[in-house]
């Protein structure tokens, strides 16, 4: 017997690419929907981290690819500033802003992925951590620095992000490594860090977007000898089928987020997640 | 953003530091690793790669931070 059917890997590479950009933690719903529905998929399964690299993988290039623009322009910018040692344009200076949010990230990441999987194993654990993201979500459109005004946000996005403090890059970007836990979503906690930071809702989700590529790709790409090796045995067809149907969603949802962004805020995914994790808390406790 | 030319010498020495120590995870097994390193483990033979990456990255910090130190001052502030 498959340990994932075709059908469960349609259903989670849908709801990857969906839940990955969405500010609800995609690692929660993975690991929540599954008990939910009652499949026999756990999150330490090594087949099933083995199947989530194709998703995170797809991911990855999709948002890699919509903003390919913004990469091309970082990318000179960085080699401009390091030819003249120099970190003054807005390209180079928001390339090294996000390399400043993901190194501390991508550590973190690196020497506790282990322990905090192991330790926050359980779907509940994730529930419970969904509700908290929902609350940590309403919490941050409460204290963010200041509310947008017409006419706020004007000119080039990229020079607009470029003006983040370092400081404030740093700590946005640590943020990240709580996304480790499931249930607390990465995207939520750097869109809320971006508020906080003076940010709108559309630069802080542009910004988030940004920073997510960097670390969802190396930490791919670190596991992908995994997809390929025994552990992917039995699921690679699967991974392809979820990893095309995560990028077509991830297209789908971050062109949506973009634009609801301009106008709406955190707090219908804070409602979303405090009801959802909520009812899935009541489910496990009754079951 | 200031420049700090005092701490140059201090980010290349911290990088040589942590690219040695890449060096030694990527190099030595988890039980002939130096006891005080995070990961030593007298009864295993599993090379921590991720943990040399993470050293390996760090150096990396290291040396381009102390790479910008040594750039022009910042043109705004008007100082040399």
């Amino acid at each position: 017997m498959e340990p994932i059917t075709y059908l469960q890997a349609v259903i989670l590479g849908i709801l990857q690419g969906f839940t990955e950009p969405f500010p609800v933690s995609s690692l929660g719903h993975a690991v929540v929907l599954p008990r939910l529905f009652g499949w026999n998929i756990h999150q330490n399964d090594e087949f099933f981290l083995a199947f989530l690299v194709a998703t995170h993988l797809a991911t990855a290039i999709v948002l890699f690819l919509m903003f390919l623009e913004d990469w091309r322009r970082i990318g000179r910018g960085m080699v401009r500033s390091l030819r003249t040692r120099d970190i003054s344009d807005a390209d180079g200076r928001l390339g090294w802003l996000l390399v400043v949010g993901t190194i501390p990230a991508g550590l973190v990441g690196l020497l506790l992925e282990h322990p905090l999987r192991t330790l926050f194993a359980s779907a509940a654990t994730a529930a419970a951590f969904l509700v908290v993201n929902g609350v940590l979500l309403l919490i941050f459109e409460r204290l963010r620095t200041r509310a947008p005004a017409p006419g706020d946000w004007t000119g080039d996005v990229d020079s607009r992000l470029s003006h983040l403090s370092w400081r404030q890059a740093f700590a946005v970007g640590t943020s990240q490594a709580a996304a480790l836990i499931p249930g607390i979503s990465r995207s939520g906690v750097t869109m809320g860090g971006g508020l906080m930071s003076g940010l709108s809702n559309d630069d802080a989700a542009r910004y988030s977007f940004l920073l997510a590529t960097p670390i969802i790709g190396a930490a791919a790409v670190l596991k992908l000898p995994d997809l390929l090796g025994h552990h992917g045995d039995g699921v690679r067809g699967q991974a392809l089928v979820a990893a095309l149907c995560a990028a077509a969603a991830t297209y789908v949802a971050v062109r949506f987020l973009l634009r609801f962004f301009e106008t709406q805020r955190l707090t219908w995914f804070g409602v979303y997640c405090i009801a959802f994790g909520g009812l899935a808390s009541l489910v496990f406790a009754l079951s | 953003m200031t420049k700090h030319r005092n701490l140059v010498v201090p980010a290349i020495v911290v990088g040589c530091v942590f690219l040695v120590i890449a060096f030694v995870y990527w190099l030595e097994p988890a039980s002939s690793l130096p006891s005080f390193f995070p990961g030593h483990d007298a009864a295993s033979s599993h090379h921590h790669v991720k943990h040399g990456v993470a050293a390996f990255v760090v150096a990396l910090g290291c040396f381009a931070f102390a790479w910008f130190q040594t750039g022009p001052s910042d043109t705004s502030s008007g100082t040399s």
